[in-house]
């Protein structure tokens, strides 16, 4: 995979994983379980990729993270959204837009 | 904000690595658990659910191992792992390693010691107040050609008055008194100072008070007492403050104790050794002294940012003022020196101690030569493994990481060791204590030289231990796998290598030279006869208090007697007295004399030491009568004035002449003041050494004590017994004489001259040590070199054997190399001690610095070193067996 393209998604997936948990606080398969369902699976976030953003995040202090029981008692821990990772979530949600409007215009000029 | 929280994720991951590693395995198990719980419940078997779970999960380890890679202390995480490495590389090649530490240490080691006494002695400044601002007047007198003489009281009342830029000047004169504490008599130094001399130091008292400005005008005497004798004689009891104690057999008042380290840091001309053991202020008004006794040693403080040049500037022209207002100082053309108190106290120490110091930093150079030799070396057979290792695929940055990682194990090891080395060093040195380095003795570590000296050598082991990546840009990869095995040395590098070596035996000669001219510079000082015989031979003083021998009659009755009780004792051969004990530190006293036939104005006037001798005195030593006789107990004050003088004063007032029967005219003392008088010689001995052991600089005098009697004497005892045993019985008959005077600082001769040759021992000793390290070092580095050349040329050192060359013809083509190696180092050596030489100059004695054997035998020395370590790879050479040779490749 080149490396322009990692660098991508991993943005994407930071602003994805934000947006999630900017609902409701998650554990690591819930969010990728999320993700998978909201995207219509598109995206879906192998524990790989995930379990490093989130604590890469975590260390930023965009996101908390708490020990809790799942819905079938075992036990998780679980993420939260920090009030920096709301700020951040903005940020990231602007710069997606921008560079989707951009991406857009070069392809409505090539058609 | 950010740095603070990364620094917390560090420190986390750092210090609470087994809890976050718990929790991460934890929770990504527990991830993994979950998904298999899922599939179980949707229908599979257990077994079946577990397999699809780890087909959709990546292995568990590989998750934990990005998430620990994410993390931003991970590259520490890497540090210790290449540190491990290193520590495993280094611990499977012990040679190397052992020698590349110890080189190291002793490098780093030898400097920071040998750096921590030079910074203690002549950097740090003195314990005084303002140290910067101290500073001498030295008295010099043009027309006698005499300096760094001392001045009068007039003198030292006129400069405080009229100087405008020395805030104060203080006068200190160190003679001996005698306490007597509990009927118990103890004679001490005696500091005589200017109410103002201890303030003038910027120095409390401990407890009680230094002098006022006006003390002992009038009323009773007062004393300040130093830490130490308060302590012996007083128990180190407070309240003797205000308490009357005798002194000189009056009664003196105690008004303060000095602090625990106060010490005295003077020149050792300015006759004011370090410690005294109590202060008294002048009795009399100085300034009403007659105007040329000049005893006194001044002190000095400037106005804060005056400079040196400005105030010797205004010295002039008050030495002009007062030629002026003095006949007396015009006649003799009196002028003044200012020379700053720390500069002058060192003065005598600072050409050895810079010599030494360069020496350990020539020692220095050599380690990091060295270093990079043996890094070289290792590179060099390494280069395979290099080679392998990118081949499969270890990135270029990984394999720079892990020598960095290795020279860094070597350098902080090797560091180590050397700071633990410079400290036992120090240790032994300050348990040495060398007389003339009393400053060494609070020394420590000087930790931002011991830094600088470890951030070189760290450097320079970095340096080199990388040379395999340099060699990496430059060169192709399959050319060195293919290359046989242990590819021959490239030019470049052969060449540095021959260079590194000749840079070694050029230093290493250097400093054999040096080591060579300083032994033997002791070894004649040693065999120098100091104009008596000094073994066999207990010396002591005697300070006969005013109070209860006020005059000349009463001191010659006291001193008859004493010599005639210790004749009595047994074991005593022979006894005299001496106003100067050579070799002591009891403030010289010198001055001009007249000779007869030759008019006082015509020839530039003649100085000479004077001494008060009794008539067995000169016997008792030991001295070497030349000419004519010595003295006689028929020599007495009311007889013919004579006079005996040593040959250095013969040879320059009478060369050619005899001269017993000539007359000379000096200064007499006589019951208190100092006369000039005219005296016959009537013998010549041999100069007794006084100031040291080499070539004195002035003639002495000596007159018989009962024609120039003073309080204070000097006794030499010749023995058959242990001059240290005869202490006690000469204590006993002195306390019977009289209870009330004391005998001091008994010490036999023997150590007079030993602490007089203690600097010229202490530059042999360390130069020599430093020469042994470079020496071994010099072959340690030959050794590396030649043994390498011989393990690459192994083949063609079989081939050769196989063509009929014998086992000693391969020898010699292996020794003949290191000699080649040597030549360049040893012409380079010679130039370079040629170049240094003439700073030896004031540290050598009965040698030239030029002296040809002594570069000749350091420079076989040097060869021979050379050739030592090229034996072994030469022995190996010759042992090459062609077949095994032949076959190796």
């Amino acid at each position: 995979m080149p490396d322009n393209s990692t660098e991508l998604l991993k943005g994407t997936l930071d602003l994805l994983i934000l947006r999630t948990l900017a609902l409701e606080p998650m554990h690591g398969l819930g969010i990728s379980d999320r993700i998978r369902q909201i995207t219509g699976g598109v995206f879906v976030v192998k524990p790989g990729s995930l379990f490093p953003a989130l604590h890469r995040l975590e260390e930023k202090g965009w996101l908390d993270s708490r020990w809790g029981e799942t819905e079938a008692n075992r036990k998780a821990k679980f993420y939260r959204i920090t009030e920096s990772g709301k700020k951040q979530l903005e940020q990231e949600k602007q710069n997606w837009l921008r560079v989707l409007t951009a991406v857009n215009q070069v392809i409505e000029q090539e058609s | 904000m950010r740095l603070l929280r990364q620094a917390r994720n560090t420190l986390r991951l750092l210090f609470r690595r087994h809890r976050l590693e718990d929790e991460l395995d934890a929770e990504v198990r527990g991830c993994f658990e979950t998904l298999v719980e899922r599939k179980i419940a949707s229908g599979l078997t257990p077994n079946m659910a577990r397999r699809e779970a780890r087909l959709e999960f990546d292995s568990v380890e590989q998750i934990k191992q990005s998430v620990r890679d994410s993390r931003s202390g991970a590259s520490l995480d890497f540090l210790a792992h290449d540190l491990f490495h290193g520590v495993r590389s280094l611990r499977k090649n012990p040679g190397f390693s052992i020698v590349a530490l110890l080189t190291l240490a002793l490098g780093i080691g030898v400097n920071a010691a040998l750096f921590s006494v030079f910074y203690s002695v002549l950097l740090r400044p003195l314990p005084y107040d303002r140290p910067q601002e101290l500073g001498l007047i030295w008295t010099t007198f043009e027309k006698l050609g005499a300096s760094r003489a001392p001045t009068s009281g007039v003198v030292w009342n006129e400069l405080r008055q009229r100087s405008k830029l020395l805030k104060e000047v203080a006068a200190i004169w160190v003679g001996s008194g005698t306490f007597t504490v509990g009927g118990q008599a103890e004679q001490v130094k005696l500091g005589f100072v200017t109410t103002n001399f201890l303030s003038t130091l910027g120095v409390n008292a401990l407890h009680g008070r230094v002098f006022t400005l006006d003390e002992n005008a009038g009323g009773r005497l007062a004393v300040v007492l130093s830490n130490a004798f308060w302590h012996s004689r007083f128990g180190g009891d407070p309240s003797v403050i205000g308490r009357a104690v005798r002194l000189n057999g009056g009664p003196v008042t105690v008004v303060g104790i000095m602090p625990e380290h106060f010490e005295l840091h003077f020149p050792r001309d300015s006759n004011v050794p370090n410690q005294v053991q109590a202060f008294l202020a002048f009795p009399n008004r100085l300034e009403r002294a007659p105007r040329t006794l000049y005893y006194l040693r001044l002190l000095a403080r400037t106005q804060a940012g005056a400079r040196a040049l400005q105030v010797q500037s205004e010295l002039n022209s008050i030495a002009a003022e007062l030629r002026q207002a003095y006949p007396e100082y015009a006649a003799e053309n009196m002028r003044f020196e200012y020379v700053p108190l720390h500069a002058d106290a060192v003065r005598e120490l600072r050409p050895a101690l810079v010599a030494l110091f360069a020496g350990a930093g020539l020692v220095l150079l050599i380690c990091c030569v060295n270093i990079a030799n043996l890094l070289l070396t290792r590179a060099n057979q390494r280069r395979r493994e290099f080679a392998v290792r990118s081949a499969i695929g270890a990135s270029q940055g990984r394999v720079l990481r892990q020598l960095l990682a290795e020279s860094a194990v070597l350098s902080l090891v090797g560091a180590g060791l050397g700071v633990l080395l410079g400290h036992f060093g120090l240790q032994l040195l300050r348990a040495w204590q060398p007389a003339h380095l009393t400053r060494i003795a609070d020394a420590s570590i000087a930790w931002p030289v011991l830094l600088f000296i470890a951030v070189i050598v760290v450097a320079c082991a970095t340096i080199f231990g990388l040379t395999p990546v340099f060699e990496w840009r430059r060169r192709n990869l399959a050319d060195t796998l293919r290359e046989s095995g242990r590819g021959a040395l490239t030019p470049v590098r052969r060449r540095l290598r021959a260079a590194l070596i000749t840079a070694e035996i050029t230093l290493g000669l250097i400093l054999l030279i040096g080591a060579g001219l300083m032994i033997q510079t002791l070894a004649n000082l040693r065999s120098v006869r100091p104009g008596y015989e000094p073994t066999q031979l207990l010396t002591f003083s005697v300070e006969l208090p005013g109070a209860r021998y006020p005059g000349d009659k009463q001191r010659l009755q006291f001193f008859d007697n004493w010599e005639r009780a210790l004749t009595a004792i047994p074991g005593v051969e022979s006894v005299g007295g001496i106003s100067h004990l050579p070799l002591d530190d009891y403030p010289n006293w010198y001055g001009s004399y007249r000779v007869e036939g030759i008019p006082a104005e015509s020839s530039k006037a003649l100085l000479a030491d004077h001494r008060a001798v009794t008539a067995g005195f000169l016997p008792a030593m030991g001295a070497r009568l030349i000419e004519g006789r010595f003295f006689t107990p028929q020599d007495r004050e009311s007889g013919m004035q004579v006079a005996i003088v040593d040959s250095v004063l013969a040879r320059t007032t009478w060369p050619g002449k005899s001269p017993v029967g000539q007359r000379i005219e000096f200064e007499h003392y006589d019951n208190g003041r100092f006369v000039p008088r005219w005296a016959e010689v009537v013998g010549v001995v041999e100069n007794l050494r006084h100031h040291g052991l080499t070539t004195p600089a002035r003639g002495q005098i000596f007159v018989p004590y009962p024609q120039s009697s003073r309080p204070h004497l000097s006794f030499a005892v010749r023995t058959t017994l242990d001059p240290s045993s005869l202490a006690e019985p000469i204590r006993a008959a002195l306390r019977q004489l009289d209870p009330e005077v004391a005998a001091s600082r008994f010490q036999p001769m023997t150590v007079y001259v030993e602490r007089a040759l203690g600097p010229a021992g202490f530059s042999a000793l360390l130069s020599g040590v430093f020469a042994a390290l470079a020496l071994a070092l010099a072959a340690v580095g030959v050794y590396g070199v030649v043994s390498y050349s011989v393990s690459q040329r192994f083949s063609e050192m079989g081939l050769r054997a196989a063509l009929g060359a014998s086992a000693s013809d391969i020898q010699r083509t292996v020794l003949g190399e290191g000699v080649r190696m040597s030549i360049a180092g040893i012409v380079l050596g010679v130039i370079g001690s040629l170049a240094v030489s003439r700073y030896f100059e004031a540290l050598v004695y009965g040698i030239t610095v030029l002296d040809a054997p002594t570069y000749l035998v350091s420079v076989i020395v040097v060869l021979a070193a050379a050739l030592a370590g090229c034996w072994i790879p030469a022995r190996k050479a010759a042992s090459a067996n062609p077949a095994d040779a032949l076959r190796a490749d």
